[in-house]
């Protein structure tokens, strides 16, 4: 078990420095000098002297290795530059902007881990019936639905014609919602077809069946037996894909007006901001890899299979 | 028995999911719940026959933070009336008084002496007077502050300053080294914002909630979400008509517009509030209204002049000809928009009217003229996230195509096409100019002169000794006339030579629900002193 761990977090350490070494080239092989587009937001064209200025205080009159290093040390200091639009320290907007972002990741997972394991469950459970037929075809909508269209679909269901929720912003739990589930669509379809399949796979089995003849009810043998079982999938699915809503929160955050770090992503990009987008991609990167190593302890948790690597029992 | 229990079960939980969906819905319309924002239709609702509470907030929205706050050159855009300037100006975009009462021009142009507003208070409760000009005059002067409107520059607004000085408490006097008569002109609004002295650091960055003179002041910013104002009681002049107003941030216009239809908010405000399809779908419904006047912005296609064929002035009069404005400002947006061939905006005083020309002939003469037989492909940039100028890219594509002119169409983001303009990899690129004072001096200094920043930074490749004796002559003139025929004979030349290939000057377009009163678009923004509940 130390040992896996340990396994675990060296193979972080080349994770961790591709993450950073591709924030850094980013800003590095972006189109144009980023001293003068340090000095050029809003409008203004800097002099040469200005840039040149600029330059040196930003450091770039360095080799690109020294300028990595640099940085790197900087980002592990949790200084992550001054972005170009706002002037604002790069790390303390991510920190201001951050849980709004995990508050509706947060949501989002819960509708996801919730709406998929039940869906799943009654769609395993009624297999070739009815309700299997509707949960897969709403599954498939679910899928193919693209987030935007479907935020302003429900925006003008929920929020415009029956006034029932806030159209946008930040506030309590009931601004949460319609972000949350468009946010939690495409992950909670997912989780529903792996759980369902999982399931009957784990229904086919032998312990089942015999659990079956023992006259165990069905509802039963699916949620006491089977699913803890096919639970470890779905588990490292749905761990997968709050990567997913990190980024997917992009395009939900800027409808639905949510300070998060997606929204500010976006503003970046269109600013040219290129601090602030190397913050994003550093932070999004850290935070995903964070994640993955939880759902594989989670799953160590889960499945001897996994704590024994291979081992026989 | 056992498949009816087993079926009973199913029921009771599908009946269960139900109700938790109902509760999670219905949850949200219990009064106990947490809503931040007590919209103003929650508190004056109750009964539609009640009198509007006058000190209800309203609740407005734009696309962007109007208060981006200390790091902001401003601090906070004009249309907040948070602070004021010395000079405003009026419908025509004529300079008028504001913090500064009245103004003298020497008989040689080089010096302009202001007499200052007097009783008048910033928020922070401070004496608005010379020193607090001489203040902002000496942060003008530290850099550049960069802002989301206009770079607050010195040099921009106060060309050939030389000294700045107090005469008494209530005057001040500025020197240039040149004749500066249209200086008005430079200083509007944007050009003399005022602020209390005390709200800055000593790098002449905002240290806090910035503190102007204006009707309104901000009580609470929250970044990215909203800007809370406040009417400011010892205004020196007539007090603003709402006690309080919140202008949240909605970025996405679909969701401004839901949010507007909804009641959550009462009004867009700021440039982008409601493009021009959802305006007309919403002059149609009850209970909202646009308001719509000229707007300081104009749009019109840059074209690389540093190359072949547009290094021809010949090519770029038949672009010109080529193009059929009114299609484009009739069908794509709805009628909002005027047709123009001139550099200069309409909002100026100083725009000078040309007739459109659109000739598809001639246009193919001029063009076979550069071309010959042979036909060319040039790229053609826009935006790729505002709709309507793929449609109209497009349509110009079409337009081009018959004077001998291939356009490859690339949807780019705003900032990759400033990057490639600059390159002069490009043919053709849709941009935008906004006026940040009505000194046309500005535009064509920065799109006309061959060392001009735009002029630069788009490859205009433009060059006309005429306009550079022009402007020098403009320059030195003391005569408002005298100045004036050189701003029309400039306006001229650019409708005959096209440094760019203006589209059409754009309208202001905002929109309001009706239970507000006063709300009327400006040249910049609406007059928010004066919007308030309608009874």
């Amino acid at each position: 078990m130390g040992r896996y761990l340990l396994q675990k977090l060296l193979s972080l350490v080349p994770v961790l420095l591709g993450i950073s070494l591709a924030a850094f080239v980013l800003g590095a092989v972006s189109l144009g000098n980023p001293a003068e587009l340090a000095l050029s937001q809003g409008g203004y064209t800097p002099t040469r002297e200005q840039v040149a200025a600029m330059e040196r205080q930003l450091g770039l009159d360095a080799s690109y290795p020294v300028q990595y290093l640099r940085w790197v040390g900087r980002a592990l200091r949790g200084d992550l530059g001054e972005s170009y639009s706002s002037r604002r320290p790069v790390a303390q907007e991510l920190g201001r902007r951050l849980p709004v972002t995990l508050k509706l990741a947060a949501g989002a997972m819960a509708l996801a881990c919730g709406g998929g394991l039940l869906l799943g469950c009654l769609s395993a459970l009624f297999r070739g019936r009815w309700p299997d037929h509707l949960i897969r075809a709403v599954v498939n909508v679910q899928l193919s639905v693209p987030g935007f269209w479907l935020a302003l679909l429900l925006i003008l269901l929920f929020a415009e014609t029956l006034q029932w929720l806030p159209t946008s912003g930040n506030g309590g739990m009931r601004h949460m919602i319609l972000p949350a589930v468009v946010l939690s669509t495409a992950s909670m379809a997912t989780a529903a077809r792996l759980t369902r399949s999982a399931l009957l796979a784990e229904l086919g089995k032998q312990y089942c069946t015999a659990a079956a003849a023992r006259g165990i009810r069905r509802w039963r043998l699916v949620v006491r037996n089977a699913l803890p079982n096919a639970a470890a999938p779905v588990l490292a699915l749905l761990g997968n894909s709050l990567g997913g809503m990190l980024g997917g929160s992009v395009i939900v955050e800027s409808v639905f007006a949510l300070p998060g770090i997606g929204s500010y992503a976006l503003e970046a990009i269109g600013n040219r901001d290129y601090p602030a987008l190397q913050g994003y991609v550093l932070l999004t990167g850290v935070t995903y890899v964070g994640i993955t190593v939880l759902v594989d302890l989670a799953s160590l948790l889960l499945d001897p299979k996994v704590r024994l690597e291979g081992r026989r029992l | 028995m056992r498949a009816s229990s087993k079926k009973r079960r199913i029921l009771a939980l599908v009946l269960a999911l139900v109700l938790a969906l109902a509760a999670t819905a219905c949850g949200g319309q219990q009064p106990s719940d947490p809503a931040p924002e007590q919209t103003p239709e929650n508190q004056t609702a109750p009964e539609q026959t009640s009198a509007v509470d006058p000190d209800a907030e309203i609740v407005l929205a734009g696309y962007r933070n109007l208060a981006p706050g200390e790091k902001d050159g401003y601090y906070c855009s004009k249309i907040l009336y948070v602070w004021e300037p010395l000079i405003t100006q009026d419908d025509t975009a004529a300079p008028q008084p504001c913090l500064a009462e009245s103004w003298e021009m020497s008989e040689d142009g080089t010096q302009w002496t202001f007499a200052l507003r007097q009783g008048v208070k910033f928020h922070d409760g401070t004496d608005f007077n010379a020193d607090a000009v001489i203040a902002n005059f000496d942060r003008m002067g530290m850099e550049v502050k960069s802002s989301s409107f206009y770079p607050l520059d010195i040099n921009t607004h106060y060309p050939n300053l030389e000294k700045y000085e107090k005469l008494d408490d209530y005057t001040i006097q500025l020197t240039f080294s040149q004749p500066a008569p249209t200086q008005l002109y430079n200083m509007v609004n944007f050009g003399s914002a005022i602020y209390s002295p005390g709200c800055f650091d000593e790098n002449g960055d905002f240290n806090g909630i910035c503190a102007g003179t204006g009707p309104f002041r901000i009580t609470e910013n929250v970044l990215d979400e909203y800007v809370l104002l406040e009417r400011f009681d010892d205004y020196w002049g007539e007090p603003a008509k709402a006690k309080t107003i919140r202008v949240k941030v909605i970025p996405d216009e679909e969701t401004r517009f839901a949010a507007l239809k909804s009641g959550e908010i009462l009004g867009v405000i700021d440039l982008r509030a409601i493009p021009a399809a959802l305006a007309v779908e919403l002059e149609g419904s009850d209970g909202f209204a646009v308001t719509t006047t000229k707007s300081t912005m104009i749009y019109f296609l840059t074209l690389n002049g540093t190359e072949f064929p547009f290094n021809d002035v010949r090519m770029r009069q038949a672009v010109s000809l080529a193009l059929q404005r009114k299609v484009i400002t009739d069908s794509l947006y709805y009628g909002f928009g005027t047709p123009t061939t001139n550099i200069l905006n309409y909002s100026t005083p100083f725009y000078k009217e040309f007739p459109v020309e659109e000739d598809l002939a001639k246009a193919k003469e001029l063009a076979q003229e550069v071309l010959g037989d042979e036909r060319v492909t040039v790229t053609y940039l826009y935006q790729g996230d505002a709709a309507a100028q793929k449609a109209e890219s497009e349509l110009i594509a079409s337009w081009l195509g018959e004077i001998g002119i291939d356009c490859d169409l690339q949807p780019m983001e705003y900032a990759n096409m400033k990057e490639l303009m600059k390159a002069a990899d490009y043919g053709i690129s849709r941009m935008q100019q906004g006026l940040s004072n009505s000194e046309p001096a500005t535009i064509f200094r920065r799109f006309m002169l061959t060392d001009g920043d735009q002029n630069q930074n788009y490859s205009l490749g433009y060059q006309s000794d005429e306009v550079d004796a022009l402007m020098e002559q403009a320059a030195a003139a003391l005569d408002m006339d005298e100045r004036t025929a050189c701003y029309d004979r400039i306006q001229e030349i650019s409708t005959q030579e096209f440094p760019v290939i203006p589209l059409y000057n754009d309208q202001t377009l905002m929109a309001y629900s009706t239970k507000l009163t006063g709300y009327e678009a400006k040249l910049y923004g609406i007059e928010l002193p004066l919007v308030g509940w309608a009874q």
